[in-house]
Parts: structure tokens; C-alpha cells; sequence
């Protein structure tokens, strides 16, 4: 097969290369390697000052957060969002406490599921609402799992994201973040692994036209989040 | 020379001159605001570069996890030789697919296989998404920058190619441009078969392939057609999956001066369930074009730890004149004058090493710390050790250099000429330096005579 040969060719031609330049003597010591050692989520600070940086960092990136105490509440602040947005036509994904939170909003917004939405109809839509399963702290990002909820498109096609997260799942750093995170490589984890994991910081953003800042171009314009405070 | 008169004629256009002015001044600060927040910068950089040399030291073994993991993972991969084989490889994709248009997001490796005319000639459409690209290739130019490809374009050039090729009305309104683009590429994300993306790393302990991005079209390029094809440079390979922390402190920063861009999709093979979303089947193109070739020495070998940044490109004072298009390839300013010489052949860009001051800012912006000035420094020897000729100025200065070298080791000759040249008021000819400079009129003793008259012996107020 052709495919096999360039396969070969490549192997081959790399190890020949790198054999007519002499090793390196140092090579990095396996406590260097990869990041700085992943802290527990009570690192630094306790939960307190990992909420607060990470509402700061919301706030720095341009993105909007309320904060909830029930999921009353999270439907309240969903009914306000999406009635200041003028959002007409809602799209909750299959986790369940969105469905929940969905129900219990008013009902003068037409509320869809995703599975039964075309490719056209989700196009068409206002508002998509998730939940995240993790949040960075020092960033202010959102991490989405695919494993754990339909959220790839809602999160990325309507103009307005709104995700619900508790604060019990953020985390400090990025590292952390990545040392909690299950690829789907089944040799690691063979079940719970998630094929697409996406960390969103804020609204879809460009700078391209004369360097300035517009937002919402491919992307969401809004992206709220719903912080959960649980008992 | 085409860079010559190319860097002459981008010289003489005071509205590029500006535009980059604003945009590397721009990202410059912007870099330097956003390092501050990272404690251990100089330790970051280290940390990266060493991942890097790991990797490149052992490529063949990190290749072949990363390919065997993807594959477990649902993914198809495909090793690519050179150009024209990855363009078949892609092209033979998008035909079994049935595919007439493709959405592409941002791949610099998919510009250097010029991969749309590729397609193109078999009858595929192939539409860039990201605004920037979108911009360009509406215009049928090429990009100017790495981060920001249209930054050669003003908003009332661009209103105007909209208002023609989009058909909205005319408007210098940034917010509408954009929303116009939404709208135009919405439809595209909505019929497209295939979608083509590059890749930024690429894990080789569990084969997941990770895509940086601000505006959500390599999201959209990613999830929703049919296939998705990512195409990436056999050295974006990583060891482990934990290496992303430090790459990602330093790859946003670097280049657009951000903390973190707004999304970053790690994506490790197809969709597991029915009822999960995204494409059914992922193919990765491995491709080598002459990067197995950088491996054979330390110093070029440097060049494959590039994380494309474009920190290098913001910060030389030659870029910063003349702009990306100059360098006459798809990889402009400093990394583009190591980079396309090697992958694409010294006599095509023997102009290009030579295209730097060898100030060393783009050895200092580097986040992985490439040696540009010592990689340049190298490829001029091996200009010169080759014989490609730079230029009809070649074989007067190697007459030049070897009658310094006769003088300057003969004390009395030296001496000898410089008295000649001061009685009689002639310089040897500077042209190129001439040109653009007066010439400060001789001193009627030199140093040595002074020195010899006594001006050793004159003490500074302080002895």
C-alpha cells in the first residue's frame, strides 16, 4: 500500500537524520517534564478565592456570570437572561439538570431539544444552554466534555451560550484542569472518555479588521454562565 | 531579486508601513503585559524548549504513538511525504466523500502544499473561514501575517471587496464587516461535506490533536460536516498529555498577547456513540516536506521546536518595515527566513537569511527559544559554501573580504593605506551604505597618531 511506504519512507528518513547528529547529553529530568505539578483544587486558596478569581477572570475575558443558589433560582436568572436577550427560541442540552432548569423557565420562549433540531433549525436558534465540567480559575475558561453532555454544538452555533457550572468543579490552573480531564484514549481510560473536550474563555472574538475588537463573529456573542453555589 | 524589489516596493507603500506599525507595536505590548501574569516566564520557555528537544531527539517513536493511539481512538492516519502527496491524500478524501465545497480553518501547513488550487483543480471549492483568511482569499492575495493575515488591508478596502463579492452595502463599520462574513460563512458551515483544519499539538500519549483559536470556525470546521481532515507538520507532536500546560501558558501569549484564546478543541479520534456529535470519521495527514531533513543537524533542528506564534515576525525591525508578503513565502519575518530555505530549497530563497540585522530580538521573543540569528548565521555559510549566487555583489565582496584580510594582518600595510587615504580624500566605494547615509568626513590624525602624540597620557579628572 502506498500509504505504508510513506509510512516507512518518513520512519526511515527521520532516523537517518538524527543518527549523523551526535545525542544529547542532557535530557530533561522526568520531574521537569510537563507542567508544574498538578495542585489539588484546595491549592492556593480555598474555595473562596478560587470563586472569586475565577468570576474576576469572567469579567476580564468578557464573559457574564450570576450566581445561584437552587435550581429555582437558576431559572429565574435563565428567564431573565434570555428575556433582556430577547431570545425567542432556547436549546437545552441532554444533561439533565438543564432539562430540569429548562422546565421551570416561563413559558413565552420556545424550548427545543437538541435531537429533535435540523442542521437549519439549530442555525436558527437564539440561545443554547449546557452545563460545563469544569472551571479554570486563573483564566476564567469553561471546560466541555462530550462524554458527559451534548454540548459541542449549543455551546458554539446560537448567539447566546449560557452554562451552568458548580462551583464545586472549579479548578485553580490549566494544569489542574488537564490532570482532570478523561481523553478518550482507551488504553487510559476505557470508559467516561471524551472524544472532543472543549475549553471555552469567553465569547468568540477577532481582531482582524484594523486590529479591532469585535465580538461575536463565527461563535457566541454572550456566554453566561449560571455559577451553582450547592449546600 | 524578487525580495529586494519586493521588500523595495513594500517600503514605498506608506498604508502597509502603517498598518504594521500599529499591529506589531500592538501585539508587542500586548505580549509584555500578558508575560507578567506568568511567574516563571524564563522557566516556561525552558521547560518547552527541553519538551521540544525530547521529542524531536526521539520523533520517530513519538510519531508512531501518536499515529498508533489516534488510530485506536477512531482516527485515520495518513503519512505524506511531500506536497503533492498530502494534496492527493486530501483531494482523494474529499472525492470519495463526495464533497464539492470544504470549509477550511487556519492551517499555515495547508498554505505551504497550497492545498486550494490543489483542490481546486479537481473541481472543489475550498473556503477559508477564518475573517482574516476569508478577507484574503475573497481578495485572491495571500497572507501578510501569521496571526493576522489581512492586517495589510484597510476596513474601507475591505468594505468595498465586501460590498463587491458579498453584495451588502458599502459600510466602514468593523461590527457589520464582521457580521456580514458570519452570515456568508454560516451558510458555508451549513452545506459543507468536509472540513479542514491544522493542528497546534498533538499528543502522542493519547493521540488527541489540539486546534487554538479565537473567532469558533475551526469549532464549526471541526464538528459539524461529515469528515474532518487535520493536516499538521510531522514536529507538532508532544510526548504527553500534561506538556499542554506549558505550551498553552506560552503559545496565546506569545502571539496575540491573550492569557488564553477562546477556545481550544482537544479532539482524540471520532465520536464514540451514534448519539454523540461530530464528525464520523477524522483523518490526520502527517506531512514531512523536508522537515526529516532539518533533523540531520543541531542547529537546523532548532527550527522544527517552532510553535508558530509570530512573537519572531512582531518584533524584527525588518518585518516591522517591510511586512509578510516581501519574503516572497508562506512562512514570512524571521522564522519564515529559517524555515522556507530549508523546507523549500536554498537557491528559492537564498535572499531570505541574509533579510535580518542579526539584532537577536526574535532569539529573545522566542517562547521556545530557537537561536534565529545563529540558524541564519548558518544558512549564509551555506549559501556562500554552495555557491548560490545572492545577487551580482557575490564575488566583488568575497574580493573585498579577502583584501581585508590581506591588510588587516599586516601592521605596516595597514598603516601604510589608512595615511594614504586621509592625505588624498578617497574612500573605497560604499555604495549600498551611501545611499541612504552622509559619510562623516575623515579626521585629519587617526587614533593611533593621536595616541602616539600623547593622548595616552592625558588623565581624567578623577585619576
Amino acid at each position: 500500500m502506498r500509504s505504508g511506504d510513506a509510512r516507512r519512507e518518513i520512519l526511515h528518513a527521520i532516523r537517518t537524520n538524527l543518527e549523523s547528529s551526535p545525542p544529547v547529553q542532557s535530557s530533561p529530568s522526568p520531574e521537569r517534564r510537563g507542567g508544574q505539578g498538578v495542585r489539588t483544587p484546595e491549592g492556593r486558596g480555598g474555595q473562596e478565592v478560587r470563586i472569586k478569581r475565577f468570576t474576576e477572570q469572567l469579567a476580564a475575558v468578557g464573559a457574564q456570570c450570576t450566581t445561584v443558589r437552587s435550581e429555582t433560582e437558576a431559572a429565574a436568572a435563565l428567564a431573565r437572561i434570555l428575556a433582556d436577550a430577547g431570545a425567542r427560541r432556547v436549546v437545552g442540552s441532554d444533561a439533565p439538570l438543564v432539562q430540569r432548569i429548562l422546565a421551570a423557565v416561563g413559558n413565552d420562549i420556545v424550548i427545543d431539544r437538541l435531537e429533535r433540531l435540523s442542521r437549519d433549525e439549530l442555525f436558527a436558534c437564539d440561545a443554547g444552554v449546557t452545563t460545563a465540567q469544569w472551571g479554570i480559575a486563573d483564566t476564567g475558561t469553561l471546560v466541555l466534555e462530550s462524554a458527559r453532555e451534548r454540548s459541542r454544538l449549543l455551546s458554539l452555533v446560537p448567539p447566546i451560550h449560557v452554562a451552568v457550572l458548580s462551583v464545586r468543579c472549579i479548578c485553580e490552573s490549566l494544569g489542574d484542569a488537564l490532570a482532570r480531564l478523561s481523553v478518550a484514549s482507551p488504553g487510559r481510560s476505557p470508559s467516561g472518555a471524551s472524544h472532543a473536550i472543549t475549553f471555552i474563555t469567553g465569547p468568540s472574538r477577532t481582531s482582524d479588521i484594523e486590529l479591532t475588537l469585535v465580538v461575536g463573529v463565527h461563535g457566541p456573542q454572550t456566554v453566561h454562565v449560571l455559577l451553582m453555589e450547592e449546600p | 531579486m524578487t525580495f529586494e524589489r519586493d521588500a523595495r516596493t513594500a517600503l514605498a507603500d506608506g498604508q502597509l508601513r502603517g498598518a504594521l506599525r500599529q499591529a506589531t507595536t500592538l501585539f508587542g505590548e500586548r505580549r509584555r503585559a500578558a508575560l507578567a501574569t506568568v511567574p516563571d516566564w524564563e522557566g516556561a520557555r525552558d521547560r518547552a524548549r527541553a519538551i521540544k528537544d525530547e521529542t524531536l531527539e526521539h520523533l520517530d517513536r513519538y510519531l508512531e504513538e501518536f499515529a498508533a493511539n489516534a488510530e485506536r481512538a477512531g482516527a485515520c492516519v495518513h503519512w505524506a511525504r511531500d506536497a503533492a502527496a498530502a494534496c492527493d491524500i486530501i483531494g482523494g478524501i474529499a472525492e470519495r466523500r463526495g464533497a464539492r465545497t470544504v470549509v477550511k480553518s487556519k492551517s499555515m501547513a495547508s498554505e505551504e502544499i497550497h492545498l486550494n488550487a490543489a483542490l481546486a483543480r479537481r473541481g472543489i471549492e475550498a473556503v477559508e473561514t477564518d475573517l482574516g483568511e476569508y478577507i484574503v482569499q475573497l481578495a485572491g492575495e495571500t497572507p501578510s501575517h501569521i496571526v493576522v493575515p489581512a492586517i495589510h488591508k484597510t476596513k474601507a478596502q475591505i468594505a468595498a471587496l465586501f460590498a463587491d463579492k458579498l453584495g451588502i452595502a458599502p459600510s466602514d463599520d468593523v461590527a457589520t464587516l464582521a457580521a456580514a462574513a458570519r452570515d456568508a460563512l454560516r451558510r458555508r458551515f451549513a452545506e459543507a461535506d468536509l472540513g479542514i483544519s491544522g493542528v497546534n499539538f498533538a499528543v502522542a500519549e493519547t493521540g488527541t490533536i489540539l486546534i487554538l483559536e479565537n473567532e469558533g470556525n475551526a469549532r464549526m470546521t471541526t464538528s459539524l460536516p461529515h469528515t474532518h481532515v487535520a493536516l499538521m507538520g510531522i514536529e507538532k507532536v508532544i510526548p504527553r498529555f500534561a506538556d499542554l500546560d506549558v505550551f498553552l501558558q506560552l503559545l496565546p501569549r506569545s502571539g496575540t498577547g491573550q492569557v488564553l484564546t477562546a477556545y481550544q478543541s482537544l479532539i482524540t479520534g471520532t465520536k464514540r456513540r451514534a448519539e454523540d456529535e461530530g464528525p464520523e470519521e477524522l483523518h490526520i495527514v502527517l506531512l514531512d516536506n523536508g522537515r526529516s531533513r532539518m533533523l540531520a543537524s543541531r542547529v537546523t533542528r532548532q527550527a522544527l521546536a517552532c510553535i508558530r506564534c509570530g512573537a519572531c515576525l512582531n518584533a524584527c525591525p525588518v518585518y516591522r518595515q517591510i511586512g509578510g508578503h516581501a519574503y516572497g513565502s508562506v512562512y514570512p519575518g524571521p522564522i519564515g527566513a529559517v524555515l522556507s530555505p530549508q523546507l523549500f530549497g536554498l537557491a528559492r530563497s537564498a535572499a531570505l537569511p541574509y533579510a535580518s540585522s542579526l539584532c537577536g530580538a526574535c532569539r529573545d521573543v522566542c517562547p521556545v527559544k530557537i537561536d534565529i540569528p545563529a540558524l541564519l548565521l548558518h544558512l549564509r555559510a551555506q549559501v556562500v559554501a554552495e555557491g548560490v549566487a545572492v545577487g551580482k555583489g557575490h564575488l566583488r565582496e568575497r574580493l573585498a573580504f579577502w583584501i581585508y584580510a590581506a591588510v588587516m594582518v599586516r601592521p605596516r600595510l595597514f598603516a601604510w593605506l589608512m595615511r594614504a587615504v586621509r592625505s588624498l580624500r578617497i574612500m573605497p566605494p560604499l555604495g549600498a551604505w551611501t545611499k541612504w547615509r552622509d559619510l562623516r568626513p575623515l579626521a585629519p590624525r587617526s587614533f593611533r597618531e593621536q595616541w602616539r602624540a600623547g593622548l595616552g597620557d592625558q588623565r581624567g579628572p578623577d585619576a
